[in-house]
């Protein structure tokens, strides 16, 4: 997570986790940019991420850019863990709080203020209401997403505004899936709301952003995207952007909320990490849109990277996928490092048809 | 002259049918049977000094096989490598792709023939494949398509789709200029302007799957448990994934009632193992079949299950198990498998 607080203590900053489950997005929120709070060790159906602080994958991670203030955990002997992982979220939170408490008292570098959320009515000037469905993992314990401190497994989809997001009212709790993974720090910095909010006034009117569980079943996945894209009906979207979070049947929920939205008019683009296979060859969806056409690739997860030899590690002594010594050159899929197929749209990376040898 | 080396499966050599599946491989010398129409539409200039055939179980199950067969191949000294074409056949299709796989990375100028949908297009690996019908009654144009192919790549040109070349070009990760956010505002602006073509991402196209007739009398057969849900011994003795699977496994169930919490577990990454954990038959139900094989409703159970982790695995390698296992569990003899999914 990225350092923010809203005044000495926090004062509101991570609803319903640190601060008090108040709608959030109002006053001023004081950000550390350039600071991330990164929590590294084992917890049950993590899996295992590498983040590459140096060539050739450091473009390509959040947090390699960033200073990073990395907590190893070691949980007493029997600790039930999901209390753990509780503990875990609660004291980082309040670690990010912290620190962002220290730069209260700087002049800030950069101020910026967000729109309030409109919903309903016509775009301004006759521009277009764009915004962005973010479909959030919700699949139980330690793969679940927490919405102003509530699991939000068994929610409908609402409507949330872009200070919502920046005063922390998601935060993840969800450890699969390295490169296809949402860490609170993008939602508290959500890349597709950036882009919206930068054409914002000039080639777009943005219309908010609707969060919607991913549940595991069909008959939800079903349920949630209907209502999804009623909701952005009712918003006044012209058109939305629509994001994941996980691998395969992740697709699904990004395919069916496409295909609902354009049945209503409202106009949609999909983000899909690529699963074409080591060779790129493979179909690289898993469940296609079938009335949506219109889809951004992040990169092929299957494609392999090669590591060099580096001097120092954290988190762990040994990349147990590839059972080598974390230190030593290796070849990984892109799969396995952290955020390089960001579903929100973070990375640069993409797919492109290259004629075979 | 151009020394064409040719590889078929035992059906197309004469060797046998089913019957003949397992036979390892051999090479005979001159052309056999569709070859000797290769031959005549190849002409003078080139002259089959070989054919290298396998059995399809051998040929798909044995993990040496295709370096087996390579070495056949070059003994004939080619200057080309013929392969097929094995329309749909699945097994068939896999030999096909791993012989022209390891014919390239040998060096060796190498064209294979399939249908578009077999699995063995992907174990090519990038190697020249072209296009062949459905099924051996599309032989002749099959071979017509091959033996041009073979003049074109003898001649030192590439080939391309217009030579029926089969295979999507490789998609590969690179850096774009702006973030996937960014690209994808660019892109819902273009639909809202009226560019309803605009993408990044082909829709894929997906294979169908005919399903087979049903099992007429089960009380007759051997019926396999297979798995995609991770169930290994507890000290995973092959380190089978659990996510991004690239093998499968299988495990003895010889003279077992029951699979016992503690004794096997699922390292599947896809979902909250407790339940599973505290009884693997959740996943793999051998205490039920065990029963029904007793009450007589199915003839036998095969003695070892199969089993990979269904998650996160790319479409090519889910294909490949899938041809595999049915080789696998042919040669034991298995006549149904009930596939678990998680």
């Amino acid at each position: 997570m990225e350092p923010r607080t809203k005044g000495r203590g926090g004062a509101g900053i991570f609803p319903g986790l640190l601060g008090p489950a108040r709608p959030q997005g109002r006053g001023q929120t004081h950000v550390l940019r350039g600071a991330a709070v990164v929590a590294a060790g084992f917890l049950p159906r993590a899996q295992e991420a590498v983040v590459d602080m140096t060539a050739p994958m450091a473009e390509l991670s959040p947090l390699a850019n960033t200073h990073n203030l990395v907590v190893e955990f070691d949980p007493p002997e029997g600790a039930d863990w999901g209390a753990v992982s509780a503990g875990l979220r609660q004291g980082m939170l309040a670690l990010a709080a912290h620190l962002a408490d220290a730069a209260l008292d700087a002049p800030p570098d950069h101020e910026e203020t967000l729109p309030p959320l409109r919903a309903g009515g016509r775009g301004k000037d006759g521009l277009p209401r764009v915004g962005a469905i973010t479909n959030l993992q919700t699949q139980g314990t330690f793969k679940e997403t927490f919405v102003y401190g509530r699991s939000f497994t068994a929610a409908l989809p609402t409507l949330l505004g872009p200070g919502e997001l920046d005063d922390g009212a998601v935060v993840s709790g969800q450890f699969g899936h390295p490169s296809l993974k949402n860490p609170t720090y993008l939602y508290q910095n959500h890349p597709v709301v950036a882009a919206l909010l930068d054409r914002h006034g000039t080639d777009l009117d943005f219309a908010g952003v609707v969060i919607s569980p991913e549940p595991v079943d069909q008959v939800g996945k079903e349920l949630v995207s209907a209502h999804a894209a009623r909701l952005c009906a009712d918003a006044g979207f012209d058109a939305a952007l629509v994001t994941k979070e996980g691998g395969g049947n992740a697709d699904a929920d990004v395919a069916l909320k496409m295909d609902r939205l354009e049945e209503l008019g409202i106009a949609a683009v999909g983000l899909f990490a690529e699963m074409a296979g080591p060779d790129g060859t493979a179909p690289s969806i898993v469940v296609p849109p079938n009335r949506a056409t219109a889809m951004v690739s992040t990169g092929n997860y299957d494609e392999k990277v090669k590591l060099a030899q580096t001097e120092r590690a954290l988190g762990g002594d040994r990349v147990v996928l590839v059972d080598q010594p974390a230190t030593d050159p290796m070849e990984l899929p892109t799969a396995a490092f952290y955020g390089a197929l960001s579903p929100l749209g973070w990375g640069c990376l993409t797919c492109k048809e290259t004629v075979p040898s | 002259m151009t020394r064409v080396v040719h590889y078929l499966n035992q059906f197309f050599t004469g060797v046998g049918g089913e019957d003949a599946a397992s036979t390892p491989p051999a090479r005979t010398d001159g052309a056999v049977g569709p070859g000797r129409k290769l031959q005549a539409l190849l002409g003078d200039d080139f002259e089959v000094v070989a054919t290298v055939s396998c059995g399809d179980d051998y040929a798909a199950g044995e993990p040496e096989a295709a370096r087996e067969i390579l070495a056949l191949v070059k003994e004939a000294k080619p200057d080309v490598v013929v392969i097929g074409p094995a329309f749909s056949s699945g097994r068939y299709g896999l030999a096909c792709g791993r012989l022209a796989a390891a014919a390239t990375q040998a060096g060796l100028a190498v064209v294979a023939a399939m249908h578009q949908d077999n699995p063995g297009l992907a174990e090519a690996a990038g190697a020249p494949v072209v296009r062949s019908g459905e099924a051996a009654r599309e032989m002749g144009p099959s071979l017509e398509t091959l033996a041009a192919a073979v003049k074109k790549l003898s001649a030192g040109e590439d080939l391309t789709e217009a030579e029926g070349r089969l295979g999507k070009p490789p998609r590969r990760n690179r850096v774009a200029d702006q973030n996937a956010a960014r690209r994808a505002v660019a892109l819902v602006l273009a639909r809202l302007g009226g560019d309803k073509e605009a993408t990044e991402v082909p829709l894929p196209d997906f294979d169908k799957v005919t399903p087979a007739p049903p099992v007429e009398d089960l009380s007759e057969v051997t019926v396999a448990l297979v798995s995609e849900g991770a169930v290994v011994p507890a000290d995973n003795p092959d380190k089978l994934e659990s996510a991004r699977a690239t093998r499968w496994a299988h495990y003895s169930i010889e003279g077992r009632d029951s699979l016992p919490a503690g004794e096997f577990i699922s390292v599947h990454g896809g979902f909250s193992t407790v339940a599973a954990n505290e009884d693997p038959q959740r996943i793999l139900p051998l205490d039920v079949a065990r029963q029904l094989e007793s009450e007589g409703a199915i003839g036998r159970l095969h003695h070892e299950y199969l089993v990979t982790a269904g998650n996160g695995t790319s479409v090519g390698n889910a294909k490949r198990f899938g041809t595999e296992w049915v080789a696998d569990l042919r040669k034991s003899g298995v006549r149904a498998a009930i596939l678990t999914a998680t």
